[in-house]
């Protein structure tokens, strides 16, 4: 499989592998609206064909920079930067490559060294195992705390965080 | 017109208000307003702001009719204009509140913010010369701003003027040297001069731009893996464009270590060893017997990359003979042991090659009979899993090469050796559709589904299958599992602007003769994509303040393309041929409506009913902003956009009536012929239009087009057949100009002496083997008025040969539209050879295939997930 930045013309293929994937929705607008930030995240796709309907986004990582709130003109302060990673989806026929590790490990590189992260957080289900085990036992995520009814259909979330090394 | 004067104090008052309006101190503004209209009751401007504000109350109506009167009254007023303008943008009218701000301009021509909106507004419609002089009067009145800067040169790029974009930034960077080297914006704003360089064909100073910046030496582009990337491209122009050897040299070297250290960052990036191998004058698309060894020693540099499959899956590709043999057991054994489903996807492409597919179908045989004949697996034996993984292989691959029973056995017993894992009913999902059972297909993919409820991606494809057999309803009910609670499904997809999903739901709908349906949901597409456009709003002044530069720029180019989506062209040839078929059978918009007295149809009921339900629960505002009028507490903001309209034509009724259908689906191709040129369905559905609203030159232009990329098309033929006759039974000649351009145009098709009749025969004999010739071939005998048998007579020659399936159902579809007496003949003849198909079956054999899936226990209880991965 093919890794390799996020294009903008990736946006229609990604918000279709999210639909498929996740029970969370994100329309095109949310999608966009994330663009500026994710220019530097992965993203696995295999050549697509003409006659397919959605370009073949396999998986992506949404990831991006915290922003911090800043009046036009005005300098930031005490702003310490940061990433999230909003949302990871691999298609369900992709799984068991690893494409979630390398998806993870090309954001975070980017989140450290373009953009001088302190650190990266996210959010899990707390039934979601495989991706607890990905995110701490691979990645080297921690727990910082459990976020109660985090997700809209009430359930918990695990706050986790990895501290980059400068 | 003069303005009434107002007092000394009223113009406090009113700046009061101004004031108010922008602090949405709504009630306030409206007292303050109302305050100064009593003693200047034909003042514009406070009349214009007091319409504001009503509409921002919900008093949409009474405010813009208030809003108008003041604009008459003071015509030359910036406020009224920019008010004005407010409205228009809210209701997306882009173009006109642009006019409304320039307007606003004229008499007031350094304001600010009027100026900043005219810039995104020139930025929406792409008004790029007006957008240079605006930013540069924005830049006039702040100098100072940096963002004002950055916002000129974008302009100048985006209008073309490069050199002037380039001076810009050249200037920025000259007051910006002091920021530091550690600047996100700085570097994004260098990485945005050195794509303007190159877009300029200054190759050379672009890549020495990038190094004198480099991150590794101390510079402040931070991206290293964009700015290496970039500086590839522009070593592989400038070799492109260079003759001279010695320096071509020295760029492959500077060019050579750039890959390899992209590589060492991603050893999984396909055009990455693209780029290396073509940087050596190797095209990996097309390697030759001459470099094939020098390729292959390259991609092996990269095995050793524990992690990376890239290299080993490109080496399939380029190798051949004994070496592909050598390469392929290895990977093979390494992802069948691991299990990963989506080998045969990868493996694919590797089929053109039908040399390579043979050992590949012989080497999975190999591991299948070695594990089948394999002493009975013990338990900590890993066989087992590679046993069934390989015969998931297996049926995939014989399902892919039509060989459907084949495919069907190997998965029988791989479901008796794991009757728990998705991926084998899913398969068996895909090899039924492919021997065209939809309907067998459905069954198999909600029995993965049971197996893994808590899975979307097979909740969405067995929806998506249901509806390839036909059952809307159940299909709705699967997707409704995971969309949000309490809508219902289309609602909640529509929002989210389910492509997959309003295509598919839309085809059905069509399938099924509910074109009424049908539209509905095509125009829902029309709609995500009007939506796409309106999106980008936001980001023209943010981009400019953030200095995102090159995915913003990127970005409006792919808005301009966006409608070249598939599913967008899908939807638009759909749109236009019931459009078509609407405006050549009259009688069909008609039938399409309920018929009160003989409500026999009860799944069709059903199904509007349940539109009915939708377009309610889809617009809990409906009808809320009017009529609440008299009740509402008339203080809450409710913005300016306008309330949704409630849809008065959920089931799309009345759109079927509608009196100008050709008129609606040129609409609907607006701007096709030009985004997707080498689009033939794209030309034939502009030529359906065209022909029948007689526009002569647009219709024989693009067949013309059409022509030119595929002369032999089936659809070609019967539409160069249709211009012919249409114009030959015209009842009196074209006038000149048209007329001989016309004459012309359709000779250089068809030349003039060649009778259709010959024409038409021609064409048969060229393509005897071809089903859809054939048809084509009918389609015109029946323009020229043959006899009914005779045109029957045609089409079962079909049969003749063994042919695809899709085609057979082609051509029983027109066998049924021409209301053929052969039809059952033909299904019978059809039905009996497709053994594992149900296509052919009689309608009342399908409804009851139908209804046993409903009736087979398709319970909502949902099966234990059995993994949960990432």
């Amino acid at each position: 499989m093919n890794i390799r930045a996020v294009r903008v013309e990736d946006l229609a293929g990604m918000q279709d592998c999210n639909l498929h994937n996740l029970p969370e929705n994100y329309t095109m607008k949310y999608c966009s609206r994330l663009s500026p930030h994710f220019i530097q995240t992965a993203k696995i796709d295999r050549i697509p064909r003409p006659d397919l309907y959605h370009a073949l986004s396999l998986a992506f990582t949404f990831a991006k920079m915290e922003e911090q709130e800043e009046p036009e003109g005005q300098p930031a302060t005490n702003h310490v930067p940061h990433g999230h990673v909003t949302s990871i989806s691999v298609m369900r026929s992709y799984r068991r490559l690893g494409l979630a590790k390398k998806l993870m490990l090309q954001s975070q590189e980017a989140m450290s060294s373009i953009y001088r992260a302190a650190f990266v957080s996210l959010h899990v289900r707390k039934s979601n195992r495989a991706a607890l085990s990905l995110y701490r036992d691979t990645l080297g995520f921690t727990v910082n705390n459990i976020e109660e009814k985090y997700y809209a259909d009430g359930e918990d979330a695990y706050a986790m965080q990895l501290t980059f090394e400068h | 017109m003069a303005p009434p004067p107002l007092a000394q104090k009223d113009k406090k008052l009113f700046a009061d208000l101004l004031s108010q309006y922008e602090n949405r101190q709504l009630s306030k503004g409206r007292k303050t307003a109302d305050q100064i209209l009593k003693k200047y009751p034909e003042h514009g401007e406070t009349m214009c702001m007091k319409g504001l504000i009503l509409v921002h109350l919900g008093q949409r109506d009474e405010g813009i009719n208030l809003v108008k009167e003041g604009m008459r009254k003071d015509l030359s007023s910036h406020i009224c204009w920019h008010v004005w303008a407010l409205i228009q943008k809210s209701e997306h009218k882009y173009e006109d509140a642009l006019k409304s701000y320039i307007q606003a301009l004229k008499f007031d021509k350094d304001n600010f913010n009027i100026l900043r909106d005219t810039a995104v507004l020139q930025t929406q419609t792409r008004q790029f010369e007006g957008l240079a002089e605006t930013r540069h009067n924005l830049l006039r009145l702040r100098p100072f701003n940096r963002h004002h800067w950055v916002g000129l040169a974008v302009a100048y790029q985006l209008n073309g003027n490069l050199a002037e974009a380039k001076q810009i930034l050249e200037y920025i960077e000259g007051f910006l040297r002091n920021v530091g080297s550690y600047d996100v914006e700085f570097s994004e704003l260098l990485m945005y001069h050195v794509r303007i360089l190159e877009d300029m064909g200054d190759f050379q100073s672009a890549v020495d731009m990038l190094e004198s910046h480099d991150r590794a030496k101390g510079g402040s582009v931070l991206d290293r893996m964009a700015g290496t990337e970039m500086k590839v491209r522009l070593l592989a122009k400038l070799k492109e464009s260079n003759a001279d050897d010695e320096q071509k040299t020295a760029w492959t070297e500077r060019a050579d270590a750039a890959w390899r250290w992209l590589l060492s960052q991603n050893a999984d990036g396909y055009e990455y060893y693209k780029g290396f191998l073509a940087n050596q004058g190797i095209d990996l698309a097309n390697v030759t017997d001459e470099n094939r060894e020098k390729a292959l020693e390259m991609l092996r540099g990269y095995f050793n990359d524990q992690v990376a499959t890239a290299p080993r899956r490109l080496a399939l590709h380029v190798a051949t003979g004994q070496e592909f043999k050598d390469l392929i057991k290895p990977y093979l054994t390494n992802a069948l042991t691991k299990g990963i489903p989506s080998l045969f996807a990868d493996l694919k492409p590797l089929y053109r090659d039908s040399l390579k597919r043979q050992i590949i179908e012989d080497t999975v045989e190999e591991f299948r009979a070695t594990f089948a004949t394999s002493s009975p697996p013990t338990g900590d034996s890993i066989e087992p899993t590679t046993y069934l993984w390989a015969l998931y292989l297996l049926a995939q691959h014989h399902s892919y090469l039509g060989r459907h029973k084949q495919a069907l056995e190997i998965l029988d017993i791989a479901i008796a050796h794991t009757p728990t894992l998705p991926e084998l009913y899913m398969t068996r999902a895909r090899a039924l559709k492919r021997a065209g059972d939809p309907h067998g297909a459905a069954r198999a993919m909600n029995d993965a589904r049971l197996l893994d409820g808590q899975d979307r991606f097979i909740n969405t494809k067995t929806g998506k299958y249901l509806l390839r057999a036909g059952m809307v309803d159940e299909a709705d009910t699967i997707f409704s599992k995971f969309t949000r609670g309490g809508t219902p499904a289309g609602v909640d997809l529509e929002e989210m602007q389910a492509m997959h999903y309003l295509v598919e739901q839309g085809d059905s709908y069509r399938r099924a003769g509910k074109l009424n349906l049908a539209l509905k949901k095509y125009y829902v597409i029309q709609k995500v994509f009007e939506s796409f456009r309106e999106d980008q709003y936001e980001f023209h002044q943010y981009s400019v303040r953030k200095t995102i530069l090159n995915v913003y720029t990127e970005m409006l180019k792919w808005e301009d393309n966006v409608r070249s989506h598939p599913g967008f062209i899908h939807a638009a040839v759909a749109t236009v041929q019931i459009w078509v078929a609407l405006f050549d059978d009259a009688t069909l918009g008609p039938s399409l409506q309920p018929a009160e007295t003989t409500a026999s149809d009860v799944s069709s009921k059903k199904a509007l009913n349940k539109a009915k339900k939708a377009a309610r629960k889809g617009q809990p505002e409906a009808d809320g902003a009017n009529s609440k009028k008299a009740t509402a507490t008339q203080t809450e903001d409710r913005g300016l956009e306008p309330p949704r309209l409630k849809d008065d034509d959920p089931e799309g009724l009345k759109l079927v009536l509608a009196e100008d259908p050709l008129e609606r689906a040129d609409k609907y191709l607006t701007g096709l012929s030009e985004l997707v040129p080498q689009n033939m369905d794209i030309c034939f559905a502009i030529y359906d239009v065209a022909i029948r609203r007689k526009k002569y030159l647009q219709a024989v232009r693009m067949l013309m087009r059409a022509h030119s990329l595929d002369s032999e098309h089936p659809d070609l033929h019967l539409r160069i057949a249709h211009l012919r006759d249409t114009v030959s039974s015209l009842p009196e000649p074209i006038p000149a100009p048209v007329g001989p351009v016309l004459a012309e145009s359709i000779a250089s098709l068809l030349p003039e002496e060649v009778s259709l009749e010959l024409f038409n025969s021609q064409y048969l004999q060229k393509h005897t083997s071809s089903p859809m010739a054939i048809v084509a071939h009918a389609k015109v005998a029946q323009i020229l008025k043959a006899p009914q048998d005779e045109v029957d007579s045609i089409l079962f020659t079909v049969l003749r040969e063994p042919v695809q399936l899709d085609h057979e159902f082609a051509v029983l579809s027109y066998l049924k539209d021409m209301k053929s007496p052969r039809v059952e003949e033909f299904r019978i003849a059809c039905n009996d050879r497709f053994e594992l198909s149900t296509l052919f079956r009689s309608d009342e054999e399908i409804a009851a295939l139908q209804k046993s899936f409903t009736e087979s226990g398709e319970s909502p209880d949902d099966g234990e997930p059995l993994e949960t991965v990432v």
